[in-house]
Formats: structure tokens, C-alpha cells, sequence
């Protein structure tokens, strides 16, 4: 009975404790100041560290300096996963900022805290999208609504060392095109020098984001990833298994790839173990004062004559706010961040690729070329980028690619049980997944 | 004939004794190969973070890996202070770390004497509730004490990097176990002498404890130093936040990271957790020693 009666008074307070932090609600307005003189300070936040940070931070810098009336306060927030999670617990908190920039964005449409970029860009007739790809804009667009703005891109790519083509008598100049002949050079260039058979020098590996790779050989080959509605995954499709056993086949079969070694996959190709790795576009700008031999890139190999590049990064959104001079402001920032300088600073000093259509024939960007010829294949993949649909479960969904992946280079699953395992955990999630309401 | 016997022993003792001399040798040799093997295998991670602290950013991937920089970059030493504003980070990460550890301490100390050496209704009941929160991981509680930090409006503060931390549950469990240990007789001779049981804690079994005490502020110091999420999410100005956000402004998630400013950073971040490693190195291996679970 006494042991009760402590429980009882235990729960009582927990329960007053908790009370006490919702009845102290009474902020609605969101972050951000106006002053007497009408000059507006925004909050800001941002997920990209290093170089790119750096570039970003330069950027608010820019705007700051032309804008007298508007000051932005940029915060770095960590990565895309930390700065989601303060995203959400702000929500929650009523404690949110008045722009980010931040990883599948789009997918907070739907917890009802954030501005459609759209409707800023109808009521501004100063501003055309059609200039920008339409894949960016599909990138950020979820539900049949343009919520954010395109940002930081990257497609992925090929990265290949020029070193070691020469010395296996390949030709540095001319990197694999298509699949066939990533496998035909993967499998001139792993080499066992040691005797023990397993080999010192790989042909092929790729980055830990195993998922998006995979996903572009997906697209490639005709597979969908998401149906239309968005209720269910689609890669368990003959296409797809096709593309995932080809993949088995590199590591259990050709023995090009070692096995479930992604992680270091970087770190093996610029000490020279590794002939070719598929990455990211994002490295390229700094990966040859790394290398201490010649890299070469190519754009992503193709299935068949059939490029598609799935883009990746991170976007622009703006948050709710009660006032109106703050939400132009808001927007102000975000065109000056998706202007054409600001993008063309953004690919100049990161890996990042420029949104706008035309941006090819840019004498600044094609400067950016020949200043650093690693960069061409990134610009010419722009005509083939496309956008995975932004759904609900999406992080779930690479988790078990990445998964997949994982049991086949292993050998615990075949490929076809790989996907089927996939696509019912993810369809599970997308019909339990958990909404966040403000 | 007894002389021939007593040569013999004596041969045979030192070489007996040679025997042993040898023994001992070899026994404690092999000890040291072992304890210098183990030594370097967790010294490694320590020394690679110097090595690559001072390469530039080709060689630090170079292959096969260097052990002496061949042109050592102290300029890393500098480039680090550029990127975030680690003065600052320094100064509010130890002014976070000291008040925990002084804190915590405190309300251990308080509570485990209490459920130590006083009775009270529920003492037990009490005592396994407040176990129990240690089962409950942080990030289930992430989000509750956001909102209680933001319904005091706490949010960039140093009271939302202390106050949270000032119970640990843990703490309270170790100090309670090791006050168990003294004897019972210590506190009725004492109290036979007109010692109060406040003067009595802080007279006698804290001096008994000080080992346990010391590991406990070691755990709250360094468990502070590198906290990093709550810090992230809890502040958003430059002048509150710690040093373990600083050192992520390195990493790029997608470009590329310059690993050697970054280890320079990590090296001169993590220097102030082992001076007060070594500070209280002694005190810290006795209480791993006399760690005794006893007397539950």
C-alpha cells in the first residue's frame, strides 16, 4: 500500500511538470525581428559543413552587405540529420527559424510549418522558373506542390585514376561509357600483386550512399522507384532485380568490388588501391589536391544508351510567420540564394552543380571547366537529371536499398528476396509512418 | 666427503638461484612485451590523430601511410582557429563541464547518502524509480526537455547546457553502493561524539569515498565535454555553443573534409580531458580497484 501511495505522488508530479511546459505556449509568430525602422532580422539555418559551409556563410555575407534593411544571422546546425531533428523539435517548440537549408526538405509540406515556394513565385513576376531544370523543381516538390527551393545539387558520377589506367594499358582519356564496359575495365584494372589471391588493387567500388547508386542503375535500366500515388515501392521489379544482381555479380562473380567496403571506398581510391569509384559529383572541386595522382571523371555509366541521373542535396525552405514584412524578406533571401551569382559562387567553390538551364553556356561556369576539367562530366550530366519522388518513407526506403545492397554482397540473400525484404519493410513504413502535426 | 656435498649444494643453489634470476627475468620481460603491446594498441588512434595532424591534405591518404609527416604542417595548428570561434567554444564548454561536474556531484553525494544511511517511507521504492530513469536513453527525453527548456525560456543559455545535467541517476547508484561499504560502527562512534550526519558525510565518508569521487567528476567532466546534440539543439548563437559543434564545422558530409585541420582541432580539444585524466589518474585507478559492487 505505501509502496502505491509513492507511485501515486510520483505520477502527480511528472504529470504537473509536463502541464506546466504546455501551458506556457502563447509565441505563434515564428523567429525573426522587425525593428521601429522596418529593418528585418532573419534566422537562419544551415547544413553543410566544410568547404561548402564556408561558401554558404560567404553567401549571407554577400547578401547582407547589398540588402542595408534586411540582416541575415546564419546558424550551422550539423548535418542533414541533426539539422532535421532540431527542425522537428522547434516545430514541437514553436521555436522555429525563418529559412533553412536542409536535406529532403520537401517532406515538411506536410507537417504544415513551412511556406510553399510556390505561391512566392506566383506572386512574383520577377522571378521565372522555367529557367531552372525541371528536374531541381521536382526534387523539391512532394504532394503535387513546389514547397522549397532548389539549392546545393549534386548528380552522381564516375571518379577514376588516371595513374593506374596507364599502367594496365587502358587509355586515361577514354573511361567506361556504359556497364559493360565498367565491368570489361574493372576487370583489367583489380590485380592481386601479393599472390595470396585476393586482390591489393580493386577495380570498382562505390561510396557508402550505396543506395543512390543503386537507385540510378534502377532508373536507368526502367525501373520505377515509387508509384505514382506514392503508397508503395516499386523496385522489386525484374528491371530492378536485374540491376541489383549485376551488382552481386561485381563482388561474387567478376571479384572486381570488394565486399561491403564502402566506407573505406574513399580512402582506398585516393591512396591509389582503387581503379574507378563511383561517387558523387559533391567531391570533385577538392578531390585532386588530395590525390597524389592524376583523377579522371566520367558521367555516371549508362544502362543500354540510357542516362538518368537522380538528383541529391539539399534545399531552401521558408518557415510560417505572422508577419508579412518578415515573410518578403524571408523570400528575398531565398531568391538572392538560387540567383544566378549565388549559383554560379556556389559551383565555383563546391562540388555542387548549377540549376539553371542554360548554365552551360555561362562563360563563368565554362571558366569553372577549364580551370578544372573534373568538373565537365558533372556539367554534362545536367541534361539527364531527374528527381526520385519525394515520399513519405524516403529515408526508410534508402536505409533498405542500403540493406539489400549489404545481404547480396554478403551472399545472405538473393537479390530478388533482397528487394521483396525492401519493398515490404518500406511499404510498412509508409502506411504506419508517423506525421508531424504543429 | 662433506665438503664434496656442500660444493654440490652450493652449485646447485646458484644455479638454483641462476634459474630463478632467469625466470624472473624472463616472466617479467614477457609481462612488459605484453603491457607495452597493449599500451601502443590504445595509444595508436592517439598518435595517428598527431601524425595526421600535420600532414597536408595529399598525404594524408597516402599509401603506404607515413609515420613522420615528411613536411609537417604546424600551419594546421593556426588554420584551425580560423574556422569556428574555438576561444569562445572553449570558454562556455568549461564553464558547462565545471558546473555539471560540481553540480552532479553534489546531488549524488546528497542522495546517496540519503538512500545510504537514513530511512525514510519508500526509501526502496524511491531508490528503484530513480534507477530506472537510467534504462530511458536521451533521445526519448530529447524532445519533453526542449519544451520544458523553452517553456522557461531557457533556449540559448547557459542553464539549458547545466540545469538538466545537475541529477545523474548513475552517479547516485555508485556513490550509494561505496557509501554502504563503511562500516555502520564508524557513524555511531562518531555520533557518540556529537558528529552530525552532515559533518559526518563531509568529515569522514567523503575523504573514505575520494576515489569513487574522483572517477564520478572524470564520467560529469568528460560525459559534458563531449556532449554534442543537446548543445546543437539547444542553442543557435555562436557565444553559446561548445566545443563539440565547433570541431562538425570541419566535416563536410559531402564535399571533402581537410583531415588534417580537423585533427589538429580534435587533438587540442580533447588535451584539457587528459590533463585531468592524469591530474587524478592515482585516485582514479585506486577506485579501480576497490570498485566493490558489496552489500547491495
Amino acid at each position: 500500500m505505501k509502496r502505491n501511495r509513492w507511485f501515486f505522488i510520483l505520477v502527480l508530479a511528472v504529470l504537473l511538470l509536463t502541464s506546466c511546459g504546455g501551458s506556457k505556449e502563447s509565441k505563434t509568430g515564428g523567429g525573426g525581428k522587425v525593428d521601429s525602422k522596418g529593418n528585418v532580422t532573419l534566422e537562419f539555418w544551415y547544413a553543410l559543413g566544410g568547404d561548402s559551409g564556408k561558401a554558404v556563410e560567404e553567401l549571407v555575407k554577400q547578401f547582407n552587405d547589398t540588402h542595408p534593411t534586411i540582416q541575415v544571422v546564419a546558424t550551422y546546425q550539423g548535418n542533414y540529420t541533426t539539422a532535421m531533428a532540431k527542425v522537428y523539435s522547434a516545430i514541437t517548440g514553436n521555436t522555429l527559424p525563418n529559412v533553412a537549408q536542409l536535406g529532403a526538405a520537401p517532406l515538411l509540406g506536410s507537417s504544415g510549418a513551412i511556406l510553399s515556394i510556390e505561391d512566392f513565385i506566383k506572386a512574383d513576376s520577377s522571378f521565372d522558373k522555367d529557367v531552372i531544370y525541371p528536374a531541381f523543381l521536382d526534387y523539391n516538390t512532394a504532394g503535387g506542390v513546389l514547397w522549397t527551393a532548389p539549392f546545393n545539387n549534386s548528380v552522381p558520377i564516375l571518379l577514376y585514376n588516371k595513374d593506374l589506367f596507364t599502367a594496365a594499358g587502358l587509355d586515361p582519356e577514354d573511361p567506361p561509357q556504359n556497364i559493360e564496359e565498367l565491368l570489361e575495365t574493372a576487370k583489367i584494372l583489380t590485380k592481386a600483386s601479393d599472390g595470396s589471391g585476393s586482390p591489393s588493387q580493386w577495380g570498382l567500388n562505390a561510396r557508402d550512399d550505396t543506395h543512390w547508386y543503386l537507385s540510378t542503375f534502377f532508373l536507368e535500366n526502367g525501373a520505377q522507384i515509387v508509384s505514382e500515388d506514392e503508397t508503395q515501392v516499386l523496385y522489386n521489379s525484374p528491371e530492378a532485380v536485374e540491376m541489383l544482381q549485376m551488382w552481386s555479380d561485381w563482388v561474387n562473380v567478376d571479384k572486381v568490388m570488394p565486399p561491403n567496403q564502402h566506407q573505406e571506398s574513399l580512402s582506398d581510391f585516393l591512396s591509389g588501391k582503387l581503379g574507378m569509384l563511383i561517387g558523387s559529383t559533391s567531391v570533385v572541386s577538392s578531390i585532386q589536391t588530395e590525390a597524389s595522382f592524376k583523377v579522371g571523371s566520367a558521367m555516371f555509366p549508362a544502362v543500354g544508351d540510357v542516362h538518368k541521373m537522380p538528383l541529391g542535396g539539399g534545399s531552401l525552405v521558408i518557415f510560417k510567420n505572422d508577419d508579412e514584412q518578415i515573410r518578403n524578406a524571408s523570400w528575398e533571401f531565398v531568391k538572392f540564394m538560387i540567383s544566378k551569382d549565388s549559383s554560379i559562387y556556389l559551383t565555383a567553390h563546391t562540388g555542387y552543380i548549377p540549376i539553371y538551364k542554360d548554365a552551360t553556356n555561362w562563360p563563368e561556369i565554362q571558366a569553372i571547366v577549364e580551370e578544372n576539367p573534373l568538373r565537365k562530366a558533372a556539367f554534362d550530366s545536367l541534361p539527364y537529371a531527374v528527381a526520385i519522388p519525394v515520399f513519405s518513407a524516403l529515408g526508410n526506403s534508402d536505409l533498405a536499398l542500403q540493406n539489400a545492397i549489404e545481404q547480396v554482397e554478403l551472399g545472405t540473400a538473393s537479390p530478388q528476396q533482397a528487394l521483396d525484404d525492401a519493398k515490404t519493410s518500406v511499404d510498412h513504413a509508409i502506411k504506419t509512418q508517423f506525421q508531424v502535426t504543429p | 666427503m662433506n665438503n664434496r656435498t656442500e660444493l654440490i649444494s652450493a652449485s646447485t643453489r646458484a644455479k638454483r638461484k641462476m634459474k630463478h634470476r632467469i625466470l624472473t627475468i624472463l616472466s617479467d620481460g614477457l609481462w612488459y612485451v605484453v603491457v607495452i603491446a597493449i599500451a601502443l594498441a590504445v595509444m595508436l588512434p592517439f598518435i595517428w590523430m598527431i601524425v595526421t595532424s600535420l600532414k597536408g591534405p595529399t598525404e594524408v591518404f597516402a599509401y603506404p601511410p607515413t609515420w613522420i609527416p615528411k613536411d609537417p604542417q604546424w600551419s594546421n595548428y593556426i588554420e584551425m582557429w580560423k574556422e569556428a570561434p574555438f576561444g569562445r567554444y572553449f570558454l562556455n564548454s568549461a564553464i558547462v563541464a565545471i558546473a555539471v561536474t560540481i553540480g552532479q556531484l553534489t546531488s549524488c553525494v546528497l542522495a546517496a547518502f540519503a538512500f545510504a544511511r537514513m530511512e525514510f517511507k519508500g526509501k526502496n521504492a524511491m531508490f528503484m524509480i530513480f534507477l530506472s530513469t537510467t534504462m530511458i536513453s536521451s533521445q526519448v527525453t530529447l524532445v519533453p526537455t526542449y519544451l520544458v527548456m523553452r517553456s522557461l525560456d531557457w533556449i540559448d543559455s547557459y542553464q539549458a547546457l547545466i540545469v538538466p545535467f545537475l541529477a545523474n541517476a548513475f552517479g547516485v547508484f555508485m556513490l550509494r553502493q561505496s557509501f554502504r561499504t563503511v562500516p555502520r560502527e564508524l557513524e555511531e562512534a562518531a555520533k557518540l561524539d556529537g558528529c552530525g550526519r552532515f559533518r559526518f558525510l563531509i568529515q569522514m565518508l567523503l575523504p573514505l569515498c575520494k576515489p569513487i569521487l574522483a572517477s564520478q567528476a572524470l564520467f560529469a567532466f568528460m560525459g559534458n565535454w563531449n556532449s554534442y546534440q543537446w548543445p546543437l539543439i539547444i542553442t543557435n548563437q555562436d557565444s553559446m555553443r561548445t566545443l563539440q559543434i565547433g570541431l562538425r564545422y570541419f566535416v563536410s558530409g559531402e564535399g571533402s573534409t581537410q583531415w588534417g585541420v580537423y585533427m589538429a582541432a580534435a587533438l587540442v580539444v580533447c588535451l584539457p580531458v587528459i590533463i585531468i585524466y592524469f591530474l587524478v589518474q592515482k585516485t582514479f585507478v585506486e577506485s579501480m580497484a576497490s570498485t566493490g559492487l558489496k552489500d547491495i
